[in-house]
Order: structure tokens, then C-alpha cells, then sequence
């Protein structure tokens, strides 16, 4: 019995806590992406798809957390890493549309 | 409305499958379906690249959640690092055509081809067992699946089974599969008419 | 995204106000923006944070190749992350910096020494009368099999191969076809090229080189 699967109230525990914590990230991620889609610059892209990156980290760890199974953090720490590439890849991208790459 | 929350996988199936997705399964569904659609629409080939980066954020969730982590490591790691960068320097040696509107127009007889497709691929849906089911043929038939589970440890000493599968049991597709990327590599290199990578 | 910039004019009125080395790169764009007459330096953000950033994701991407037989990653997510580290010094440096960084003979040592290594474990327990792969005729315990396969095979093919596109593709198609069998780098062919032809390739690829610093 591990701190995950003790009761909090009414019969649900810790785990399905941190499981609807993480549908709530879930949904402030669609929330988001209406502003990746929409734009209307660039920039506000880059931005939303970075804010995207940090809110999937939450829900990995959140994740890792309730299904307890601590090696799942590897899968948010390679996101944490590799999101940061994707936005300094994006946003030099808008500089002259790559002619700078 | 207790069975939308609980944590389903490993427990017995007795409600429909309908039933019982559980609200993180519901929502990450709800993102992937809607970052694709947003990246088949996209008229802007860089938002569709973007809003692909984000699709495949909520493929590794939805991955991590029905505790595939290798394939939600490789999901982060390709898409994250490498997809995205790939596509934009691609992307860098092409032209911006200026458009007014947001979205493709809607082509009807490919979605009319599309939606026949799908609607034969969805008749085949209520043959594959529910997630967990004890009917899936993983647990229905041990002696395959149950056997790489008992014994990956025993003959090969590592503890992650998918590795053990990958590199001992399957070791000559996984060889193959080395292989496809190596000749990858190479065909770009055709492709591009290079004769050096760097 | 039609809004967003405000030089936005097409082709060639545009050509006058740029730094020499990049003018014959923005000639060609229908989106170019106009520039205050400076040329573009790299940037004073993101260098620092990729110098900071670059040795963990490394050293990470080390972790989840050498221990993926005891937590999720191997080979291929740890290649993958590995090469994604050089793509983060490309973007902070310069890709062309880059490339002489990290020389051509690097990217395909790891790709065909991995291809190389893949076969020549799988092969020596042939040698020694067993089956492709049969890790207990190997000399070291069968985990050390296993992740000599993941860590000199799959890791090195994987990144070297992704590696090699990125550089590939940052270079772009050799429009004349002289990249093959005159032995000659490929750079001063695309020099010459820019020079004597005006296709826009070889001008794109000529001012990448010489503007990239």
C-alpha cells in the first residue's frame, strides 16, 4: 500500500486524484492550442508550443506519479530537455523564415 | 459516474468499453484527434509543422498513460528533437506563399474517400478487446506473451523486458531495422545528390 | 500570418538597405523582411543556455542508452536524444560551425562503426558454430551482449544517421549533380557554381556559407 492508493474521500484515492489533476492539464493543453493553431504570428506560436512542452511535462510527472512508476520521469526529463530545442528551433526559424539557420 | 475516474487497465471488464474511458484518457483523446485535424487543415506548412510538435506531445502522454515508456521515450525523443528540426530546415530551403485564410479548404471527394476508408477500418473495432480485457490475446493466450515476461529476465539478465525482446529474442528484425536506418542515411544522400553528410 | 511583417514586400525592390553577404539570400524570398542594415549575430540568449543546457541533455541521453536495460530508453531513444544535442549546438553556433566542429569523417565512422558492430556481435557466435546473435557464445555475460548490441550498435547508427540528415538537409539539394564522382568538396563546387551559374540554388547555398558567421 503505497501513498498513491491511500484514500482520500469517498472511496477515491491519491492516484485518481492525480489522474483528474492531469485530465485538467490535459484540457488547459486544448486551451492552448488554439493558440498554436490560430497564431496570428509566429511568435505566438513558438510560445504556445513551448507553454504545450512545460504543461506535457506536468502531465507526464503527474502521470508517473499516479500510476507510481518513478521511471516514467525519464519520458517528462527527455521532454523537459528536448522542448527547449524545439522552441529555440522555431523561433530562430522565424528570423528571415531559416535564412539564418 | 464512479467507473470514469478509476484506474481501469488492470481491472476485470464488465461495463462497456464506452463506460469506461477515464477523464485523462478522454481529454488526451480530445487533444491528439484535435492537433491532428490542426495539422491536416493548416494552410501555413510552419504552423502545421508546430501544431505536428504538439500532436506528438499528446501521443507520448497517451503512450506514458497506458504504460508503453519505451515507446512514449522514443515518441518524445524523435518527435521532439528530431522531427520538428528535420522538417524546418527543410522548410528553410522553400518560399513562403503568402495566405489569406487559416485553414485548406475542405477538398469533399477526398473526405467522402477518406470516410469510407474509415468507416471500414471502424467495422473491424468491436473485434479488438478492450484495454485490459482478460479476453486480449495477451492474457488469453500466456504461453506467448506470459512466457517473454517470465523468462526475458531469466535468459538475458535485463530487466526491461522490450529491450530483452528487441535485442535478444528479436535480435536479427531489430539488426534489419539498424539497417533500414543506416540505408536511410544513405538514400538521402542520393536523394540530395551529396557525396558527404557534413 | 499575413501581418506580421511589416517589410513584407516581394523579390528584389528590398535589395538595397541588406548587408552585402546576404543580399544575393534575400533576393529570391517572396517573404524577406527588411533588415536595419545590420547582419544577424547569433544569439546572446540562446548561446549561454545551450552551453548550460547541451552537457545535461548529453549526459542524458548517455543514461538512457547505457541503462536501458534497467528503466525504459536503449539505443535508439538514447542516439536520438545524443544527435538532438549536436542539432541544439547547430542552432545556438551555426550550423556551419558546426559541420567543421564535427567533421564529416565523425558522422559516418558512427554510422557504418555501429552498422559494422551490430554484425560483427551478431556474427561472432556464427564463427564459434552457433546461431546470429546467440549471446551466451559470446566471451561476456549475456547482459553485456545485450547492451554492447544497444550501446556500440544502435545508439551509434542512429545518431550518426540523424547526425548526417541534419547536416545533409541544412545543405540542401546539389541542383548541378557534382556532388557525385569528381571527388572535389562540395563546398566549392556550390562556390564556383554561384559564380558562373544564376540558378537560385547555388546562390541560396553559396550566401548560407559565406553569411553563416
Amino acid at each position: 500500500m503505497t501513498f498513491v492508493d491511500a484514500t482520500l474521500a469517498a472511496g477515491y484515492t491519491v492516484s485518481d486524484f492525480l489522474l483528474l489533476a492531469a485530465a485538467g492539464f490535459t484540457v488547459l493543453a486544448i486551451g492552448m492550442l488554439y493558440r498554436a493553431v490560430k497564431g496570428p504570428t509566429m511568435q505566438d506560436r513558438v510560445l504556445a508550443v513551448n507553454v504545450l512542452g512545460t504543461n506535457t511535462v506536468v502531465i507526464l510527472a503527474i502521470l508517473a506519479a499516479a500510476l507510481s512508476e518513478p521511471t516514467f520521469l525519464d519520458i517528462a526529463l527527455v521532454y523537459a530537455l528536448l522542448n527547449f530545442l524545439m522552441a529555440i528551433a522555431i523561433s530562430k526559424f522565424t528570423v528571415e523564415r531559416g535564412g539564418v539557420l | 459516474m464512479t467507473g470514469a475516474i478509476a484506474l481501469a487497465p488492470s481491472a476485470p471488464v464488465q461495463v462497456p468499453v464506452v463506460a469506461q474511458i477515464t477523464a485523462i484518457e478522454a481529454s488526451l483523446l480530445a487533444f491528439v484527434v484535435l492537433t491532428a485535424l490542426a495539422t491536416a487543415l493548416a494552410r501555413d506548412v510552419l504552423a502545421a509543422v508546430i501544431v505536428f510538435g504538439a500532436y506528438s506531445l499528446g501521443m507520448a502522454a497517451l503512450y506514458t498513460f497506458y504504460r508503453a515508456p519505451d515507446v512514449a521515450l522514443t515518441e518524445a525523443a524523435i518527435s521532439a528533437g528530431v522531427t520538428t528540426v528535420l522538417l524546418l530546415l527543410t522548410l528553410a530551403k522553400t518560399t513562403r506563399i503568402d495566405h489569406d485564410v487559416a485553414f485548406e479548404s475542405v477538398n469533399l471527394p477526398a473526405v467522402g474517400a477518406v470516410g469510407i476508408l474509415f468507416g471500414g477500418l471502424l467495422l473491424t473495432m468491436g473485434d479488438i478487446p478492450a484495454v485490459g480485457s482478460p479476453d486480449a490475446p495477451v492474457w488469453s493466450n500466456p504461453e506467448v506473451s506470459q512466457w517473454y515476461l517470465s523468462e526475458s529476465y531469466a535468459q538475458t539478465g535485463v530487466e526491461n523486458t522490450v529491450m530483452a525482446v528487441l535485442a535478444a529474442f528479436r535480435g536479427f528484425d531489430t539488426f534489419g531495422e539498424a539497417v533500414v536506418v543506416f540505408a536511410g542515411g544513405i538514400a538521402a544522400l542520393i536523394v540530395l545528390h551529396r557525396e558527404v553528410f557534413a | 500570418m499575413s501581418d506580421v511583417r511589416p517589410g513584407d514586400e516581394t523579390a528584389d525592390d528590398d535589395a538595397d538597405d541588406v548587408p552585402p553577404h546576404r543580399a544575393r539570400d534575400r533576393s529570391g524570398r517572396l517573404d524577406s523582411e527588411r533588415r536595419q542594415g545590420t547582419p544577424y549575430t547569433e544569439s546572446q540568449v540562446i548561446m549561454p543556455t545551450v552551453k548550460i543546457v547541451a552537457p545535461f541533455a548529453f549526459t542524458y541521453g548517455l543514461f538512457i542508452t547505457f541503462h536501458g536495460a534497467g528503466s525504459p530508453g536503449g539505443g535508439f531513444q538514447g542516439g536520438a536524444i545524443m544527435a538532438a544535442v549536436v542539432f541544439m549546438i547547430a542552432f545556438a553556433f551555426g550550423i556551419e560551425a558546426t559541420r567543421e566542429w564535427l567533421a564529416n569523417t565523425v558522422v559516418v565512422a558512427l554510422a557504418v562503426g555501429g552498422a559494422l558492430a551490430f554484425a560483427g556481435i551478431g556474427l561472432l557466435p556464427v564463427a564459434r558454430g552457433g546461431a546470429f546473435l546467440q549471446y551466451d557464445l559470446l566471451p561476456i555475460p549475456v547482459k553485456y551482449g545485450l547492451e554492447s548490441v544497444e550501446v556500440f550498435g544502435i545508439a551509434a547508427i542512429v545518431s550518426g544517421v540523424l547526425m548526417g540528415l541534419f547536416f545533409l538537409l541544412a545543405n540542401g539539394f546539389d541542383s548541378d549533380g557534382s556532388g557525385f564522382g569528381d571527388g572535389g568538396p562540395v563546398d566549392e563546387d556550390a562556390d564556383e557554381l554561384a559564380g558562373e551559374s544564376g540558378s537560385p540554388e547555388a546562390d541560396r547555398t553559396a550566401a548560407a556559407d559565406g553569411g553563416e558567421r
